[in-house]
């Protein structure tokens, strides 16, 4: 692997609750490169999710380093660190975690409302995003008019529409039936493949890891295995 | 600006309980408009600002008792005064005992009637008709719209604690700063027993300049000091705002219930606006993760709150403004009419009560926004939205 995007060195978390220490994730030392889609597996309660928001930024390390394109997140203060997530991350949730009171198009407009962009730029910056997953037609809809696979696409859109290098996806199709979900799968590889976008994402569907390039497996906190996905190639094909 | 849409649409989140919330701050700021209004009034001074010139001497023990109307002789001789009449309420009722039909009739010396109330205008003819006939009266603009009389109209005012019907004929029409009055001839009285006994309730004089008032005052208590009936001699304002007194530090009294009803409405809508944060955990912990700072969470909670409270603002000082003038029209058929001429809404009033529900937004939004704001990311998201 040529230089890794993402770099996990040595990475512990304990959660404490009152004079309870919880030990979440022990040593993991992980290298995520440029373009790849890596799929984290394990049972409930193996880390897999706050490995996730540790790569994510929005969680901290207890021990260890991570770093981003060579920048150590771990160094930057709250401010900063909210200024790279909007730079560099775009979170996909299971329950696609729309704004309710916001249509589609004002929902992926939020994060560009941290940018300097003019109205007109956003305009067509969401326009775009709301394109690319096919849901240029639904611009004016709430989430409570559009369906699972909807919401979820547009939630997809919201974050690609900053054009971030990392995708952080947690159980984005757990909450879909099949359909939906192949066609959010298809997306991902979409974005992964024609869009250059890292996506690391949190599954417990077999399936749907198959789609990444390597799935990662933890287990009560330790990182069991890395093996190369089923699917790799035919991913990498655009599938 | 940008964030501005955001903002209210989650005001609007959930309407029923926006609008439950801004009908709170608009009844509140009904309240304070009305209240600073009435206490505007207590305080109006009729002069406009040059001082009033008039006095009003009582018994130094209340108005229930009277004085001899030989003092007015002595008090003419004060230094500065222009002119004393003796002044009887009669407090009678017309038409019925209803409180819509009442208003002030009170008996004075139609010769110096004019010359007291400088700040009156009558008609030269109708002065003179009036002061001719001593079965007649002049009443103010207010009541001639009300009742409709014309000249020459006979009234008939029965009396209460004076047992004689008073029978008048209405000879003028005043214009003033108090036009719910009527005045008739003290010697319409000579036969009661007030006048049999040569007495007068008050005195209601003018001195040449505003500046000589307290002087004057000081001298008549001074003169009648060790006699059998003391005097209170005081400035006009002084002797109107003592009614309202009567009930206590009724400013102390306003002003009080006034911040306690502005304090409760902080609590209910810091609890209406924490409510609405507290269900919104996992979309402030979404927008964090989206890259919102805190202070910028902070100051989105912050504004709704304030926009909650300024349209609510908005509406209390619009609609504070018609139901005050129903108040007043209501207060003007009352023992407290003299007060009801005195109340305007000033700029000054709904000026403080929009800034209050400024206040009222910034107070009750605050907790609920440094509460949003320290929400941590990874629990807000572990929550089931």
């Amino acid at each position: 692997m040529a230089q890794p995007l993402i770099s996990i060195e040595h990475v512990s978390k304990i959660y404490r609750r009152d004079s309870l220490q919880i030990p979440v994730l022990e040593d993991i030392n992980l290298d995520i490169g440029k373009g790849e889609f890596v799929a984290l597996m394990g049972p409930s309660g193996s880390g897999k999710t706050t490995l996730l928001n540790l790569i994510a930024g929005i969680d901290t390390t207890t021990r260890g380093r991570i770093s981003v394109d060579g920048q150590n997140i771990a160094t930057l203060g709250d401010n900063a660190l909210a200024r790279w997530r909007a730079d560099h991350i775009g979170f996909i949730f299971q329950l696609y975690n729309l704004i309710p009171v916001l249509t589609a198009f004002e929902n992926v407009e939020l994060p560009l409302l941290l940018t300097r962009l003019s109205r007109h730029e956003r305009r067509e910056h969401v326009k775009m995003a709301l394109n690319i997953v096919g849901l240029a037609d639904r611009m004016e809809h709430y989430p409570r008019q559009l369906s699972g696979g909807q919401e979820q696409r547009v939630a997809i859109a919201r974050a690609i529409v900053g054009d971030p290098a990392i995708l952080v996806a947690d159980e984005p199709t757990g909450d879909l039936d099949a359909k939906s979900a192949e066609e959010i799968l298809d997306l991902l590889n979409r974005l992964n493949a024609e869009f250059s976008k890292t996506i690391v994402m949190v599954t417990h569907d077999p399936r749907a890891a198959s789609r990444a390039h390597r799935m990662l497996h933890l287990d009560k906190g330790v990182l069991s295995s890395q093996a190369a996905a089923s699917g790799m190639e035919r991913a990498r094909e655009g599938r | 600006m940008k964030y501005f849409r955001y903002v209210w649409k989650n005001v609007f989140r959930k309407k029923s309980r926006a609008f439950l919330t801004m009908a709170s701050i608009v009844l509140v700021l009904v309240l304070i408009v009305v209240l600073s209004s009435l206490l505007e009034a207590m305080e109006y001074d009729p002069s406009g600002g040059r001082g009033s010139t008039h006095i009003v001497v009582q018994h130094a023990t209340g108005l229930a008792n009277f004085m001899p109307l030989a003092y007015r002789q002595r008090i003419e001789q004060v230094p500065d005064v222009v002119a004393v009449a003796p002044q009887i309420w009669f407090g009678g009722t017309y038409i019925d005992d209803r409180p819509e039909n009442f208003f002030g009739q009170l008996s004075t010396d139609p010769e110096v009637w004019a010359i007291i109330h400088d700040d009156y205008t009558i008609p030269d003819d109708q002065l003179k008709a009036w002061q001719a006939a001593r079965d007649t009266f002049i009443a103010g603009q207010q009541l001639i719209d009300k009742y409709h009389w014309k000249i020459g109209d006979r009234i008939q005012v029965k009396g209460t604690y004076i047992s004689m019907t008073l029978d008048l004929a209405l000879a003028g029409i005043y214009r003033g700063p108090d036009e719910s009055n009527i005045f008739f001839h003290n010697k319409y009285l000579e036969n009661s027993f007030i006048g049999r006994m040569s007495q007068t309730g008050i005195f209601f004089l003018r001195t040449n300049q505003p500046a000589q008032v307290p002087v004057a005052c000081d001298a008549i208590n001074r003169m009648f000091e060790n006699s059998e009936a003391p005097v209170k001699a005081m400035p006009e304002q002084q002797f109107m705002l003592q009614f309202a007194e009567m009930m206590g530090n009724i400013k102390l009294l306003v002003r009080s219930i006034g911040l306690v009803v502005l304090f409760t409405v902080v609590l209910i809508v810091a609890n209406s606006v924490a409510m609405s944060a507290r269900e919104r955990v996992t979309q402030i912990a979404v927008i964090r993760a989206l890259g919102f700072r805190r202070g910028q969470v902070l100051a989105l909670v912050l504004s709704e709150a304030i926009v909650l409270a300024v349209l609510g603002g908005l509406a209390g000082v619009a609609l504070s403004i018609p139901f005050t003038h129903a108040l007043v029209e209501g207060m003007k058929h009352s023992p407290v009419a003299p007060f009801a001429f005195n109340v305007r809404i000033s700029a000054t009033t709904l000026l403080t009560a929009f800034g209050a529900s400024v206040a009222i937004g910034v107070l009750a939004g605050f907790v609920p926004a440094i509460r949003s704001a320290r929400i941590r990311i990874v629990d807000g998201l572990r929550q089931v939205a």
